[in-house]
């Protein structure tokens, strides 16, 4: 089973027809639909796509994502798209990568002291939370270790990161994943209508939905649903250092968690290999993260030029043209998203691991909530 | 009503037993041939193509832990088809890798009959492994016995 990845340049041919349908498709939004959108008048009412659904290029590039799987292609997407698609993966880690460029050093020391006591307070409460809810639940150990860190630090990823180390059946896996992405497609929807009814700043919007929502892909596109623009201080800059320091955890919370789901067991399994911090860290830290602390020591060198926050002045053509960049490969990539959403496998989700996951997925997402408002004069 | 070719899919587990033993007993009854079917689900990669942010590492470990499981549980029900039809002649094991509907929907397209259970695949498959008794009875060119 092959996760069908052997190379940008060998997997391009391939991947064309899709990538066609994603460009294209993103082209025909933000050139003409998204300009259209913002003039039309509906049964008398002015714009009310943007103003009233706060829709734009991002929520339609997922929701055309889902739309061209669930619908035309009637829940699966054709072999001959299938690569294009794949390629989304490489597209937004290149964004996050790109992404580095809004940041100095400087910078993310001061959002990232804030981020990391959040985060790492959540990931501490969720893990124990679900550890005593998984007993309440009567979910077996690998499941409840599975659900620990998937609805602590990011979701999906995390799943994927912790099952082989503590012996996860894949169909318990496959439920957890398709409640994680339930519960996400609607936050991912609902969070920018509660943000601007609640008045939040971009800085209180990227803090919430960054430690609040449970899949790290729908951090980044609802804060782009909130705040289309790439820049210092918009919702995307702000969630995504959060988004960063929940993926810099992931082996961390892999190992914690398999060293309590080894002291648990009383005999040694034939595939029971207890893996080191170190093997961990090799085989499960996603490289982009260094890529964009690359990005960041290039940016704070002053290798794009000026990043037009602390000068006060613009910022270099340089900088406003990855801004450009970065716009389009997070619309390209969040389409292609979109299109491994799989409705079919979202509705028949259930049993106690869609339970237990709703309820902290549901809490975790109220209590960021409430702590970014007691909390909203230093988030600014 | 007899039948010359039947086709049942076997999972390994107690689900599959009751759909196993009617078609063993209808092959027998009417002289047929029997196929015993596992697919070993390869949607998984489309699964969880929604996590762009795993290492490589990571994705690939977990298609081939994946993978490892779903192995032993073709090793399960091989055993069990060979179990329920031990002494037959003409009883034949197949193990095939797609989706499990469209496999059992090429598989049996020259069947007599396919045999199968509501619950069949769904312990090692995605949660839309749950309709797959109702793709079948949408979608089989040939009669379609379901059992519990």
């Amino acid at each position: 089973m092959s996760s069908g990845s052997p190379g940008f340049f060998r997997q391009l041919p391939s991947a064309l027809p899709g990538l066609v349908l994603i460009v294209v498709t993103m082209m025909i939004i933000r050139i003409w639909i998204e300009p259209w959108m913002a003039h039309t008048k509906i049964f008398g009412m002015s714009k009310p796509l943007t103003d009233a659904f706060h829709l734009n290029y991002i929520l339609l590039g997922i929701m055309s994502g889902m739309f061209y799987r669930n619908v035309i292609f009637g829940g699966r997407i054709p072999e001959m798209l299938v690569d294009g698609f794949r390629l989304s993966r490489l597209m937004i880690k290149t964004g996050i990568i790109l992404l580095g460029s809004l940041y100095t050093f400087s910078a993310i020391i001061k959002l990232g002291v804030t981020a990391i006591a959040l985060i790492s307070a959540f990931v501490v409460l969720t893990v124990l939370l679900v550890l005593w809810l998984g007993k309440a639940f009567g979910l077996d150990r690998s499941m409840t270790a599975v659900l620990a860190n998937a609805l602590s630090i990011c979701g999906v990823s995390a799943a994927v990161a912790t099952s082989p180390a503590v012996e996860a059946k894949a169909s318990h896996v496959a439920y957890a994943i398709a409640t994680i992405l339930g519960f996400g497609v609607l936050t991912m929807f609902i969070s920018p209508f509660i943000g601007r009814e609640l008045g939040l700043s971009s800085m209180q919007y990227g803090a919430w939905i960054g430690t609040g929502i449970l899949n790290t892909g729908q951090v980044l596109a609802s804060a782009l649903a909130y705040d289309p623009m790439v820049g210092p201080g918009t919702a995307l800059a702000v969630a995504e250092v959060w988004n960063v320091m929940r993926v810099i955890a992931i082996p961390f919370a892999v190992f914690a968690v398999t060293l309590w789901y080894w002291a648990g067991k009383d005999a040694v399994d034939s595939h029971g290999n207890k893996q080191s911090l170190g093997s961990l860290l090799v085989e499960k830290f996603p490289v982009f993260v260094i890529g964009f602390m690359a990005m960041v020591f290039l940016t704070s060198l002053g290798a794009f030029g000026d990043v037009g926050v602390e000068s006060g002045h613009s910022p270099s053509a340089a900088i406003m043209s990855l801004r450009v960049t970065m716009q389009w490969i997070f619309g390209f990539g969040l389409v292609g998203l979109g299109g491994f959403i799989d409705f079919d496998e979202l509705r028949q989700a259930g049993g106690a691991p869609f339970r237990l996951g709703l309820l902290v997925g549901a809490t975790k997402y109220i209590v960021a909530l409430l702590i970014v408002l007691l909390l909203r004069q230093y988030f600014v | 009503m007899r039948f010359g070719n039947i086709v049942v899919a076997v999972d390994g587990s107690e689900v599959s037993e009751g759909a196993l033993d009617h078609a063993v007993y209808l092959a027998v009854d009417g002289h047929a041939s029997l196929t015993g079917i596992f697919v070993v689900d390869s949607k998984w990669p489309d699964f969880i193509g929604n996590d762009w942010q795993s290492a490589r590492g990571a994705r690939q470990g977990f298609l081939d832990y994946v993978r490892w499981e779903q192995e032993e549980q073709a090793q399960l029900a091989r055993a069990q088809f060979s179990l329920a039809t031990h002494g037959m002649d003409r009883a034949v094991f197949t193990v095939h890798a797609g989706d499990p509907a469209s496999v059992l929907l090429a598989q049996s397209a020259n069947a007599d009959v396919l045999i199968a259970s509501r619950r069949v695949f769904q312990i090692s498959g995605r949660p839309s492994l749950k309709s797959l008794a109702a793709t079948l009875s949408k979608k089989a060119s040939c009669p379609l016995m379901l059992f519990p």
